[in-house]
């Protein structure tokens, strides 16, 4: 009975300790995706859905689906990284659209 | 290293380009050219008219929607809104005269060193009076510029870059890239729509062409169900292409409307309008 009981412990706190580490993983994720995001802003360049997927993210986290949140992450880094890309290429580009 | 490659290039593109074109008189003559040699049936004067200079079919349906215009309610709630004393007595006439200013919109103010639009004078008509400020894109801000509108037809866009505040200019040049920008997830520009695009179909409808795009506005649009102004609509065309939109009445926005006002000097102020 013993043994059951510390077994059940140690895998108690396996996934205790898992699901802190995964939060931890998360939370740095979603501040580097948020970061990423305000530099996009700062540039004028914020993607109409990046906020949007990083409040889905949080709220799929407060609900533990952590595959789900990390996910939404990924996306909204890689849309404010976009973003980025799109207005430093578009601050040397733009002109050559003006008709002349 | 192949994307700085491709940027390196473009800023040489850009520095041949931009040594052709340096003035807003050029860029204006220029604008004008591209849209009459794309549309060389429309006469000039009928590009104030959006996309019914272009599209025959949906001129037809809004030749008759003008018989009854739907934006006359909003002309007679302006029109009481204007003429309704603030609290300490005065009232929009102390800021606007006769009310029929918005030709005089947007300008440059050089000691403010900003763009100055007609609903952000209303606003501050009203801040100056006591009042509280009214909400920037609908309700009765837009009645209020419907009404200014409609009885300000027939002037014509006359926006002025003064020569000798080289601010007014920079915030002109900023309000151009704005226009020929690429942004959103869809990656367009203002001119890729209205521009290059003007004319095509998107879904249902056809894109109108960018010359005298400013000249109708505050709009009844049937999908608003009531009137709304520029900046509701600029905001409305960023988030189409997915893009985050900006602050209505803002120094984006407002520099946006000062470039596109310059780029339909001459034409006729003919708001407010009606579009689907």
């Amino acid at each position: 009975m013993k043994k059951y009981v510390i077994s059940g412990l140690l895998a108690l706190s396996f996934v205790v300790a898992g699901t802190s580490l995964a939060g931890d993983e998360f939370e740095a994720a979603w501040q580097a995706a948020d970061d990423k995001r305000k530099e996009a802003a700062s540039m004028k360049s914020e993607w109409r859905d990046t906020k949007k997927m990083l409040d889905k993210a949080k709220q799929a986290a407060e609900k533990g689906d952590m595959d789900a949140a990390m996910s939404l992450v990924a996306m909204a880094h890689e849309q404010a990284a976009d973003g980025i890309e799109q207005a430093e290429r578009e601050s040397v580009m733009w002109i050559t659209r003006v008709p002349r | 290293m192949l994307r700085k490659y491709a940027i390196l290039l473009g800023a040489v593109m850009a520095l041949a380009w931009s040594s052709t074109y340096a003035n807003p008189e050029d860029d204006r003559m220029a604008f004008e050219k591209y849209f009459t040699t794309k549309f060389p049936e429309v006469p000039l004067n009928d590009f104030q008219n959006g996309i019914y200079s272009v599209d025959p079919v949906a001129r037809a349906d809004w030749e008759q929607i003008e018989e009854f215009p739907p934006y006359e309610l909003a002309i007679d709630a302006g029109e009481a809104e204007y003429n309704k004393p603030f609290a300490n007595g005065k009232s929009y006439s102390d800021c606007f005269g006769d009310g029929a200013v918005r030709g005089q919109y947007p300008y440059w103010d050089s000691e403010r060193k900003e763009v100055i639009t007609m609903e952000l004078a209303i606003n501050e008509c009203r801040t100056s009076n006591g009042e509280e400020p009214l909400r920037w894109n609908k309700g009765k801000i837009a009645e209020l510029s419907a009404y200014m509108s409609y009885i300000s037809r027939g002037q014509t866009v006359d926006v002025k870059i003064p020569e000798d505040d080289p601010e007014a200019l920079a915030a002109y040049e900023r309000g151009k890239q704005f226009y020929y920008t690429k942004r959103g997830q869809l990656n367009f520009s203002c001119f890729d729509c209205h521009g290059t695009g003007a004319g095509k179909g998107v879904r249902l409808e056809k894109l109108s062409p960018a010359l005298g795009h400013t000249t109708h506005w505050p709009v009844y649009r049937s999908k608003w169900g009531a009137v709304g102004t520029l900046h509701r609509r600029f905001g409305g065309c960023n988030r189409q292409v997915r893009a985050k939109n900006f602050k209505s009445q803002g120094q984006e926005y407002r520099e946006l409307e000062y470039f596109l006002t310059y780029m339909s000097n001459g034409h006729e102020l003919n708001g407010p309008g009606a579009r689907r």
